[in-house]
């Protein structure tokens, strides 16, 4: 008896398994979009960008000249909220990291599956909008991932299936190397 | 309905996937952390570049130190250098090695109860000035000894004037790697340490033993200059080398006189007219017809230009004997007026001997060493470290382990040089700046700056220590000050003069006594390796890993011998010698080496350090045969100066090679034409072109055909293979006529441009600084001649990830074949060759992947895609050149006992290549991470690609210039000028693979009027009478 039920563990397992599976990949589970963790301090996208008129690179620096687009200093978050706002609770925890000489551990949310390269600045040169990988982020109150970031939703813009058609090399060493 | 074989394996992938992936995902939450305030200048993915100086050795080479967000993570040659040209060696790039060294000292130590234990800057501070005012205050300071490794620039002084503010005596320049007797000898002939010397203007070069490009004097400057010499082919100087053991420049020369140990000077002194041949050839033990022809073209070949080396007691002798020679070669052959002025301030080695007997009569009261190893380098014999222990109070500011720092108790850890203010005087006129690249990786603080501090804290000397830094100090004494020297940092040179200390005078020194009074089986020839030097590279892993340019040999020491000596005492490779001398005995496996007199054993030095670090253990320490005091009459370390007694030990130890077979059994892989058949054919017409006198392959007594057909010369852009269509994927549909990016005409361009390069055989010398260049570049781990994970991590176990089992990941193995001399012969050739993935047009490998991880790009790159490799190997079965390597173990994760890079070591890897885990296939991508970047940088830029504006990490590093990288199918790249020398071929061309890499034949400098048995036949059709067997 205690044999025959350890041997019907094994299918149990592989249609689970294989349940599992399915459920996940129609409920598009498997990939990380609608990703949005709590920041360690909340920083409201909207209000810099919409309320302000910021441009993305005035914090995201790097992203029309480096691979990687940067992620601003506290010295800018500092350069304004020294006196900005300094009496918000999100605010005075900034200063707080600040004040310890501590940078702000954001948790990362678009994370590139592993052995990609992904050139931010000729991205940005090549006239796509930021908004075009990372979705409204100056709508979100708190950012989620807004793609896949799988290599099919890559592809189809680099083989023109995006709206407006793009293009761009299609090569596997163009990002794999 | 037929399955294609991809699609097959897709179903059945699908299938094992919906099981393999569920509860995959890793969960881990990572972060992005900003900087607190952006420095300067600094984009984050951005690489920044520092022109700084390389102070490996004491030739101080420019180099530029490639950062990263705050990381040095490679050193490239500086281009705008006059001495080094934008060349580096293996000893240079594995410099990241030394700062990144897991072994390195964290923090201040201080010896309490026998042990080190650590101690803040305070601490140390406080104990070092309390120390030094004790030794002051007692009046025995003037007995203090202060033993530094030689550098050049301003440090010397600036230590001089802080120990005599002090009322302590100079210091000892010390360096044990440096040939003292050359650069005694030197000063005395030229009036100068080393003078530049020019290949060029020579028609025959006489070496003594002097290996001018592996470690005698600055080696990449000379190497440059040979290159130089000999890529003039119909010019080019011949080498004849003479010496009982054919280092790498004795192979690279086109004559060897395998004279015995200790003879060279009668040789020298025949040139001169002093001896007769007949007098030289009995003591040379050298045909008698050898050394007249050697007579005749010395005298007749003019310029001439003769360099001794110096490891025999007669070692100065021999030096001013041939710079003697060399007196009617001043300002052509012999540059005095352009002196290398690196080498000045060294120190006679017998002054630190002196000094080291002072310490053994308990007369010295205090001894700083920095940087300097006399316990390791004088050998056991010497019994340094028991007269070190007599010393009361012992300092080290040394900032990794070695020997004598072991000894000592106190350890103020030097910044590393990539850390570190300084300069240089490479060359006389010249500056070089050194700046440091990076904040210190560990607790370590610049010696200059500590003893500034140490000036500070002491009332009398307080007034006299200048404001800030050392760096402070630098710019207080650089003409122009902070505004000039900011200027001039970013080349890493300029002109100027600084004032540099002068060498003591020498002592009196009684030599050893010649080597055939001494008793023994063979006679011991020691020599520096190198790569590792007189040790101090042993803790690097990448130069343990780099086989010897000469044997091939891997984290091991052997004992050379020639193939006649083996048969004489019936001894195979790897079996096991005892070597005996009065100092000592060393066990070691044999090494059948047809490159060392049949009366002579060979051991490298170098290795075997104990006290050095966890990768410094490998191997035996040949320095324990060294007789005490085995000393020339300038006072430098004569390395050759005993016989031995070689018994059979008995059992065997397998040797640790990368190499299969020193043969190439007639398969053509390098060739070689001879100089005087250059130019007669009617280049570059395919067929004609191989029309010039094929050397080599003859081994087998027959004749490797050339192709017929035109493979040879077409760089058609794109792709080439049958299995192009395969390789297209859906768009390669057959009835279908768009060939997507493969289609010349593509939006792209990509399919417009053919990557490709060419390697100059008659420029390599077999350095093998592009291996080490490549390992830096691309992130390969090192795997270890044994099991190397039980040394790097105590607490792991494991099994098998070694070279023994041929598990090197090395992407260019520098192969070192040998032509002729099967007789056991003098007179055979060698022929080095660089070997990495050729880039088939029409590569073996792409067809057999079941899951198209490899495939040819439209830009002619065979292509490795790590995250599509399952690690089937079949690509490795089928590539006829043996360049895929797989990674059997987690060399790159670093929870796995097999972790290659322990902390900090992993600070060095490049962030543009991914590092490979278990089970992935890998091979040389023609650093495509560099073109990728080339291609950011025009689009960013909106320009198009220019012509030779980037290069790969092996044609950047190379000394010789041998190597170019380019677009073969664009006219205005260099390459493709190279591509259509007549010299040209590929390896395998019978196979059809197309390959990118194009090799130029070496060029052979027979003797004139005479054939060698190395320039062989000339294989004409049907009738090659062979030479030799």
């Amino acid at each position: 008896m205690k044999l025959r039920r350890q041997w019907a563990a094994v299918p149990a397992f592989l249609t689970l398994a294989a349940l599992a599976t399915i459920v996940s990949a129609y409920s598009g589970a498997s990939s990380s979009a609608g990703n949005s963790p709590t920041q360690p301090v909340r920083f409201p996208h909207p209000v810099h960008v919409q309320t302000l008129k910021m441009n993305c690179l005035y914090c995201h620096f790097a992203a029309n000249k480096s691979p990687d687009p940067g992620m601003p200093a506290m010295s800018t978050c500092m350069g304004c909220h020294t006196i900005v706002g300094a009496g918000k609770p999100e605010i005075q925890k900034l200063a707080g990291y600040w004040n310890r000489q501590q940078p702000v551990p954001w948790v990362r949310i678009h994370k590139l599956p592993e052995y990609v390269k992904f050139p931010h600045m000729r991205h940005v040169g090549g006239g796509v909008s930021c908004q075009t990988c990372h979705g409204d982020v100056q709508n979100m109150q708190q950012v989620s991932q807004a793609n896949s970031l799988g290599m099919g939703w890559c592809v189809s813009c680099h083989i023109g299936q995006s709206n407006p058609p793009l293009r761009a090399r299609y090569d596997c060493a163009t990002c794999h190397y | 309905m037929t399955v294609k074989r991809r699609e097959f394996l897709k179903v059945i992938g699908a299938g094992t996937a919906t099981v393999a992936s569920v509860g995959c995902g890793t969960g881990e939450v990572e972060r992005l952390i900003p900087y607190l305030i952006s420095p300067d200048e600094t984009v984050p993915g951005v690489s920044n570049y520092y022109a700084t100086t390389c102070r490996e050795c004491s030739a101080a080479c420019g180099v530029l130190a490639e950062t990263r967000d705050g990381r040095v993570i490679k050193l490239e040659g500086n281009p705008e250098h006059p001495l080094s040209r934008g060349a580096i060696c293996a000893r240079g790039q594995s410099a990241v090695q030394g700062l990144y060294n897991p072994d390195r000292f964290r923090t201040p130590m201080v010896r309490r109860n026998g042990a080190l234990e650590r101690v803040t800057w305070e601490q140390a501070l406080q104990l070092f000035a309390q120390k030094l005012g004790e030794a002051r205050a007692s009046g025995r300071a003037g007995s203090a000894v202060f033993i530094n490794q030689h550098e050049s620039g301003s440090f010397p002084a600036f230590l001089d004037s802080w120990l005599g503010a002090l009322g302590m005596p100079p210091h000892i320049s010390f360096d044990a790697q440096s040939d003292f007797a050359a650069i005694a000898a030197n000063r005395q002939s030229y009036g100068v340490s080393w003078p530049r010397y020019d290949f060029k203007a020579a028609r025959v070069v006489v070496s003594f033993g002097a290996d001018f490009l592996d470690g005698w004097g600055p080696s990449v400057v000379q190497q440059l200059d040979w290159a130089e010499a000999r890529a003039d082919h119909a010019h080019a100087p011949r080498l004849i080398y003479v010496g009982p053991r054919r280092s790498l420049t004795g192979l690279n020369a086109d004559e060897w006189i395998a004279c015995k140990p200790g003879s060279q000077l009668i040789i020298a002194q025949m040139l001169a007219g002093q001896a007769s041949v007949a007098a030289a050839a009995t003591a040379s033990g050298v045909a008698a017809a050898q050394l007249s022809n050697l007579q005749r073209d010395f005298s007749s070949l003019r310029p001439n230009l003769a360099l001794a080396g110096g490891t025999g007691p007669r070692a100065m002798q021999l030096a001013l004997a041939v710079n003697a020679l060399n007196q009617g070669n001043a300002g052509s052959t012999v540059r005095v007026d352009e002196a290398v002025t690196a080498y000045d301030g060294i120190d006679s080695p017998a002054i630190a001997r002196a000094a080291i007997e002072r310490m053994r009569a308990g007369t010295v009261p205090i001894l700083f060493v920095r940087g300097a190893n006399p316990v390791h380098a004088f050998g056991k014999a010497a019994r340094v470290a028991e007269a070190i222990g007599r010393v009361p109070f012992k300092v080290s500011f040394s900032s990794v382990p070695d020997e004598t720092t072991e000894l000592c108790d106190l350890i103020l850890p030097d910044n590393h040089s990539l850390e570190s203010w300084g300069d240089a005087a490479p060359v006389r006129g010249m500056v070089g700046l050194q700046q440091p690249a990076m904040e210190p990786v560990f607790d370590t603080r610049a010696t200059a700056d500590v003893l500034l501090e140490l000036s500070r804290r002491n009332p009398t000397t307080a007034a006299q220590a200048p404001a800030g830094g050392y760096r402070n100090w630098l710019i207080s004494r650089f003409p122009g000050g902070a505004r000039e020297l900011t200027a001039a940092m970013p080349a890493g040179i300029t002109q100027g003069t600084i004032g540099t200390r002068a060498a003591r005078a020498g002592v009196t020194v009684t030599p050893s006594a010649p080597i055939e009074s001494t008793t023994g089986d063979l006679y011991l020839m020691l020599y520096q390796h190198p790569l590792l030097a007189d040790g101090r590279g042993a803790n690097k892993p990448w130069l343990q890993e780099l086989p010897d340019p000469v044997t091939k040999i891997c984290w091991q020491s052997v004992a050379e011998i020639h193939p006649r000596t083996a048969e004489r005492m019936g001894v195979e490779n790897g079996d096991l010698l005892t070597v005996a001398t009065g100092a000592g005995s060393l066990t070691l496996p044999a090494l059948v080496y047809l490159g060392v007199r049949d009366d002579t054993v060979a051991i490298a030095t170098g290795r075997g350090r104990v006290g050095a670090g966890r990768y410094a253990r490998s191997g035996l320490n040949a320095l324990d045969l060294l007789p005490a005091n085995a000393s020339d009459s300038s006072g430098g370390i004569a390395y050759v100066t005993t016989k031995a007694r070689v018994t059979k030990a008995g059992g065997h130890h397998e040797i640790v090679t990368t190499e299969g077979s020193a043969r190439q059994h007639g398969r053509g892989i390098a060739r070689a034409v001879a100089a005087g058949s250059l130019g007669q054919a009617h280049a570059p017409a395919p067929a004609a072109a191989h029309g010039a006198a094929e050397e080599g392959h003859h081994e087998d007594g027959h004749v490797v055909p050339e192709m017929a057909g035109a493979a040879s010369r077409e760089f058609l852009p794109g792709l080439r293979a049958p299995v192009a269509n395969d390789a297209q994927g859906d768009l390669g549909d057959p009835n279908s006529n768009d060939k997507g990016m493969y289609h010349p005409d593509h939006w792209s361009g990509m399919a417009k441009r053919r990557w490709a390069m060419t390697i100059d055989l008659a420029r390599c010398t077999g350095c093998s600084a592009c291996v080490t260049a490549c390992y830096a570049e691309n992130n390969i781990p090192t795997v270890g001649g044994e099991w190397q994970g039980g040394k790097i991590f105590p607490d792991r176990t494991g099994f098998g990830a070694n070279i023994l089992r041929s598990r090197e990941m090395a992407w260019i193995r520098l192969e070192r074949y040998f032509e002729g001399g099967l007789d056991g012969g003098t007179d055979f050739e060698t022929r080095f060759i660089p070997m990495m993935c050729q880039h088939c047009g029409n590569a073996p490998c792409e067809p057999v992947c079941p899951v198209y991880a490899t495939y040819h790009a439209p830009d002619g790159l065979n292509v490795q895609v790590y995250n599509r490799c399952v690690g089937t190997r079949y690509c490795s079965n089928n590539c006829p050149y043996k360049v895929r390597y797989f990674n059997w173990f987690g060399y790159g994760e670093p929870n796995r006992p097999h972790y290659a890079f322990p902390e900090p070591l992993n600070w060095q890897l490049n962030p543009d290549v991914t590092v490979r885990g278990k089970g992935v296939m890998e091979k040389c991508t023609f650093c495509v991470q560099r073109i990728r970047e080339a291609e950011h940088r025009a689009s960013s830029e909106k320009r198009p690609l220019q012509a030779d504006e980037f290069t790969t990490a092996c044609a950047q590093a190379c000394p010789s210039r041998a190597i170019t990288f380019g677009d073969a199918a664009d006219s205005s790249w260099a390459v493709t000028k190279l591509i259509d020398d007549e010299r040209a071929y590929h390896v395998f061309e019978e196979l059809n693979t197309y390959t990118a890499v194009v090799y130029l034949k070496k060029v052979n400098h027979p003797r004139e009027g005479a054939a060698s048995a190395a320039t062989g036949p000339t294989p004409t059709a049907g009738a090659a009478p062979q030479a030799g067997h």
